[in-house]
């Protein structure tokens, strides 16, 4: 099972890999912009459009949440959040397209939980203070202090894994699943002499979709809703 | 040749790209997404706190007229029993006057009806006694057989009718 794969080179700082993970995003944002400037294109105060509706009601679904699970004060939050939801959710989306989804490269991930991981510890010394936030460290007694640190360090490290395991997860399978149906659609045409016939994989018609049902749709949505709640979660819990 | 990284691998370029992809994806979506949906939304809530300002102030301002037209209900009110009372003082006045001026007028009749009656009954009785007296002359002057100076038997006659 490979990688991302890398696209092209810049031949600078001894040669910056630009992978198929960047691109393919670089897509993705271009589509969710796109999206964001025909959306809000003609916005009205009074009778909105169907498609304003929608928008509405989604824009509302997010602020309701960051207040609900943050409160008022983190409303500022929720543009940051919607961002994040849009981007894990439409990059493991984008795997229905065919595209390689970059929510399954280890690398994207650790970079969107680092940002969490930078937002928890600036909320908590904006709140405490530089001695209050150290100070934490050794609560409720001091030799506790690495167990905390570790735990500190443990919540990115396991959203990351969350995320990119779930997701490189599905890749597995579902390649795992196309070579074995391919194979045992192989297995089972052998038998006729035409080559072109029996190339027919017949089983990959069909029983990789209600795979796909899972592992692209489902997982794809509940992985960006975990990733954004544990964000709000942890850094409004510094925040306390 | 085509170059593939690891399966599990992290690579500080694709972390780089990540952050500054997030970075800029986070700036445009609050540009073209977020800040013109909060925009509209502001702006329809500052319309409906506008129309509930302006009804709440129709609403006082209906509550005003209505007060002022009942106080002026109330005076109109107030006023016209003030002219129905005076027209009824008025009215009540004048036609004791009537009244009055009318009883005095048939005081006045009946007085001057007693008067005539009065001296209708005198001049009768003086008409009678003229006649009396005149034909007791004549019966007198047939009687004698002699006929009296006119004048001296009036003055006899009238004389003895007195005396009756």
């Amino acid at each position: 099972m490979n990688g991302p794969k890398v696209v092209f080179t810049i031949p600078v700082f001894g040669g910056i890999k630009v992978t198929e993970s960047i691109i393919n995003m670089w897509i993705i944002m271009a589509v969710l912009v796109a999206l964001s400037i025909w959306l809000t294109h003609g916005l009205r105060v009074r009778n909105p459009s169907r498609k304003q509706l929608i928008l509405e009601k989604l824009a509302a679904m997010l602020y309701d949440m960051v207040r609900d699970v943050m409160g008022e004060r983190y409303l500022p939050f929720a543009p940051y959040i919607g961002t994040l939801f849009l981007l894990s959710i439409v990059g493991s989306l984008s795997s229905l397209t065919g595209l390689r989804p970059y929510t399954g490269d280890l690398s994207v991930i650790l970079s969107w939980t680092i940002v969490t991981f930078i937002m928890i510890q600036s909320n908590n010394i904006k709140n405490h203070g530089v001695f209050g936030w150290l100070k934490s460290f050794t609560q409720p007694v001091a030799f506790i202090t690495p167990l905390n640190i570790i735990s500190e360090i443990a919540n990115p490290v396991s959203m990351t894994f969350r995320h990119f395991g779930n997701i490189a997860a599905g890749l597995v399978i579902t390649s795992l699943v196309y070579s074995a149906l391919a194979s045992m659609s192989g297995f089972l045409l052998s038998w006729i002499p035409s080559g072109f016939i029996a190339s027919i994989p017949i089983f990959q018609v069909g029983i990789p979709a209600v795979l796909s049902i899972y592992f692209d749709l489902f997982t794809s949505f509940l992985q960006a809703y975990i990733i954004c709640m544990l964000t709000m979660v942890f850094v409004q819990g510094a925040g306390e | 040749m085509e170059e593939y990284l690891s399966f599990v691998s992290i690579d500080a370029w694709t972390m780089i790209f990540t952050w500054v992809n997030l970075i800029i994806l986070f700036l445009l979506l609050k540009k073209f997404l977020f800040k013109p949906i909060n925009k509209m939304l502001d702006e329809r809530a500052g319309e409906i706190e506008n129309s509930y300002k302006t009804a709440e102030n129709t609403k006082s301002e209906a509550a005003e007229i209505k007060a002022e037209y009942e106080r002026r209900l109330q005076s109109a009110k107030s006023e016209a029993d003030g002219i129905i009372k005076s027209a009824v003082e008025t009215a009540n006045t004048r036609s004791e006057g009537i009244v009055n001026e009318a009883s005095e007028k048939a005081k006045h009749m009946l007085q001057r009806s007693k008067k005539q009656i009065e001296s209708d009954k005198e001049s009768a009785v003086r008409e009678a006694r003229e006649d009396i007296a005149s034909m007791a002359v004549e019966i007198a002057g047939k009687i004698i057989g002699k006929k009296l100076d006119a004048d001296t038997d009036a003055k006899l006659i009238s004389d003895i009718i007195d005396r009756i």
